[in-house]
């Protein structure tokens, strides 16, 4: 082929300018850390790193939920184990009060009776507690769970919070699932410890021994759902363990997916650099040649 | 003998000499000059004709004129060129609105409709997570609003896109309009000389490689170095007959009778599938987005109930289903309370307590439906990643075809300093040479005038 000053000149000019523009996509890798400047430049891991932003966008809100799921299950826990204790006490109580002694002492059967009465308050309030102004024993109902007589003003509805990609954990209990459901041959915990009181208060001893079982009843009413609420918590320590490793993860992979490699991008801008030299360096050698040169 | 007559050899010879010396003149001249073809003088003897001589009745004279200048021109590799870069202008504008699309839709960053529909998403969630808090609603509300915004930005940010290639476009017949009456000119004053003028020819071919690099028209050579231009058919130039074309409508049409043209390459080819293909496809993409976000929010939201008990409202404007028109139902616009969170209590269906938040947790589910509008966007970001890639290294390709087209065409056309030197150097040597022919008949004249007619003297 011929090839002439001008046609040399346009092919020179073309291979200058795509090694400076080679040489510019890394400079623009290199300043921004970037692979993914644009989607374009890598359809497949755009794609990956979009769904691996997705997912690292929902972990943070399963985190958000999984905070809000320990709250609801410490408070539940807090209550439950109380619960327990002012119920071991009402049964102590219960105890001493059907003793031989007991019975016949008018003044200490009014004693005990006052006591079961405060222990019962102090069972409701335990039943009324509540995380963020929400009562945790009150289903999905406004308000306190049980109003002052004892009568429950929830609903049986659960709460469930989604805590990490399809697992959900219910992080209720409604009043009934602890304490009983009102009504019925035993009722209620607030019930018996107000039959149980009324009871000692009478001297019935026959009445107490029916009403110390019912409360027997109730109490492991309460301590199963004590376990049940910490099975639960303990779901959720597990799941916020497995969430923070697979952050660990996705954040990982993204980084692979979507930041430079930063050595590699140097020593290809280097060898970038270098190749342009040389081209420059070529070009300025060859360019003035010239017959006019060696012309007299 | 030498005759007087024999000075009239060498003289031809000097003048022809002389013309192929100012061709090389005139090629060095335009070296740079753009669509400029080198230039070649053909000398020819002039060894037939029979003149009548002073002392000896018909001889022949001998000398050398020049025949014709032809210009170095390869009709094959000149049209391959030009229709090869009218195809890479195609491929240039439809890959300046690739990017430009692509621009439109920063991903992966935080900054993408895909990070705001998460957002979104997410404020669902933290309103099944706190069902009581006016703030959590008023947060749905305003996240939705910025979701339903940033669908309309988009949208009306493609249809720039369109706008643009459709003012280019007006802009590009008035240009197309231009050429023509130029080529038109060209071909009357060229029809006016004979043989016809190489540098006006060179001045034409320019013109008609503009105008295909803008609408692919197609040079059709008539008698007397003349052309037709065709254009998508249709004659744009009929020897020095014009017709119009007008882009104010955003399409290439005649003026005559407003068919639309239908350029084959060159930048309007680009332009027209920018207008007709690109941006309404994008924009079909991103509306389904935009419905199945509003009917699959509201199907959920009007089945909820807020906490006063009240169901069956809205959460989107059910009229408006395209992404330039969605926007939040005048039934919770700025009423955070009647924000649906709460799930229907079955069987019934009856209102759940006040509290309850599994409505807005199976809203923020959505967010994970394989047919939800977070994949919905996510193909279309895919197919647009793909779609300009492969716009791009069409490009890439096209410029390496055309350049090699056009190099090839060069490589015939091009002036080569060196080898008009060498010509240069011939054509001085071969002047001289005329000359030392002249010194030595005149040499030969005198001395027949000096020294004829002296014998014995």
């Amino acid at each position: 082929m011929r090839v002439t000053t001008s046609t040399m000149l346009q092919s020179t000019m073309r291979d200058l300018a795509q090694g400076l523009s080679r040489l510019q996509d890394t400079q623009t890798r290199l300043s921004s850390g970037k692979e993914l400047i644009r989607p374009s430049y890598d359809p497949s891991g755009t794609s990956t790193a979009m769904g691996l932003r997705q997912d690292l966008r929902r972990a943070d809100q399963h985190a958000r939920s999984l905070d809000d799921a320990q709250g609801w299950l410490d408070t539940a826990d807090q209550a439950l184990t109380a619960s327990l204790g002012v119920l071991t006490r009402a049964k102590d109580v219960a105890i001493r009060a059907a003793s031989s002694g007991g019975i016949g002492d008018v003044n200490g059967r009014s004693a005990y009776a006052a006591e079961l009465r405060s222990l019962r308050a102090e069972l409701l309030s335990l039943a009324n507690s509540s995380f963020g102004q929400r009562s945790v024993f009150n289903g999905t109902a406004a308000g306190a769970a049980y109003d002052p007589s004892g009568v429950y003003q929830g609903n049986a509805a659960s709460v469930v919070r989604d805590v990490a990609p399809s697992v959900q954990i219910p992080v209720n209990m409604t009043g009934p699932q602890v304490f009983g459901t009102a009504g019925g041959a035993v009722g209620d915990v607030f019930e018996v410890l107000d039959r149980l009181a009324t009871a000692v208060l009478n001297g019935d001893a026959n009445a107490i021994t029916t009403e110390q079982a019912n409360l027997q009843t109730r109490y492991d009413g309460v301590a199963n759902a004590t376990v049940e609420i910490g099975t639960r918590a303990a779901r959720v320590e597990e799941t916020r363990t497995r969430s923070t490793e697979m952050r660990g993860v996705l954040t990982e992979r993204l980084s692979q997916v979507e930041d430079v490699d930063i050595v590699e991008a140097l020593i290809t801008a280097k060898a970038q650099e270098g190749s342009y030299q040389a081209s420059l360096q070529a070009v300025a050698k060859i360019l003035p040649m010239s017959l006019l040169d060696f012309l007299r | 003998v030498p005759s007087l007559s024999s000075l009239n050899t060498p003289h031809t010879g000097l003048n022809a000499q002389r013309r192929a010396l100012d061709v090389i003149a005139h090629n060095v001249a335009n070296a740079r000059t753009e669509g400029y073809h080198r230039q070649r003088v053909e000398i020819g003897s002039l060894g037939t004709t029979a003149t009548t001589g002073v002392f000896s009745g018909a001889s022949r004279t001998y000398g050398a004129d020049v025949v014709s200048v032809t210009r170095a021109y390869d009709e094959v590799l000149a049209s391959r060129a030009i229709r090869e870069d009218a195809t890479r202008q195609s491929a240039a504008s439809m890959r300046t609105a690739m990017t430009t699309v692509e621009s439109i839709f920063p991903e992966p960053t935080d900054l993408g409709l895909s990070a705001v529909l998460d957002t979104f998403w997410g404020s669902w969630t933290d309103l099944a997570n706190d069902p009581g808090s006016l703030a959590a609603r008023s947060q749905v509300l305003e996240n939705a609003r910025w979701l339903a915004t940033s669908l309309n930005r988009t949208d009306s940010q493609l249809q720039a896109v369109a706008t643009d290639a459709a003012t280019r476009i007006g802009g590009l017949a008035v240009e197309v309009n231009d050429l023509a009456a130029q080529i038109a000119d060209l071909n009357r004053t060229i029809t006016s000389s004979s043989p016809p003028n190489n540098d006006l020819l060179d001045r034409r071919d320019v013109l008609a490689g503009r105008l295909a690099n803008l609408t692919g028209a197609t040079v059709r050579p008539t008698t007397g170095g003349k052309v037709d231009v065709l254009l998508g058919g249709r004659a744009l130039v009929m020897d020095t007959s014009v017709q119009t074309v007008t882009g104010s409508t955003g399409v290439l049409q005649w003026t005559s009778d407003s068919a639309a043209v239908n350029p084959a390459s060159g930048e309007a080819h680009g332009l027209a599938s920018v207008i007709a293909d690109v941006v309404p496809r994008y924009r079909a993409m991103l509306d389904g987005v935009a419905s199945q976000l509003v009917t699959s929010v509201n199907a959920l939201h009007t089945a909820g109930y807020d906490q006063a008990g009240t169901t069956g409202r809205n959460f989107f404007d059910p009229a408006n289903l395209t992404a330039g028109t969605i926007r939040l139902s005048a039934d919770v616009l700025g009423q955070p309370a009647n924000v649906a969170a709460g799930a229907p209590v079955l069987p019934g269906p009856v209102a759940p307590g006040p509290l309850d938040g599994e409505q807005a947790r199976q809203i923020a589910a959505l967010a994970e439906s394989a047919s939800g509008a977070d994949a919905q966007y996510q193909s279309l970001v895919t197919t647009l990643s793909l779609e300009t890639r492969a716009a791009r290294s069409r490009f890439d390709i096209q410029e390496q075809v055309a350049d090699t087209a056009m190099r090839d065409a060069a490589s015939v056309g091009s002036v080569s300093i060196d080898e008009e030197m060498v010509a240069l150097t011939t054509a001085q040597r071969a002047y001289e040479a005329n000359a030392r022919v002249m010194t030595a008949i005149d040499e030969m004249l005198g001395f027949l005038i000096e020294r004829t007619g002296v014998v014995g003297r």
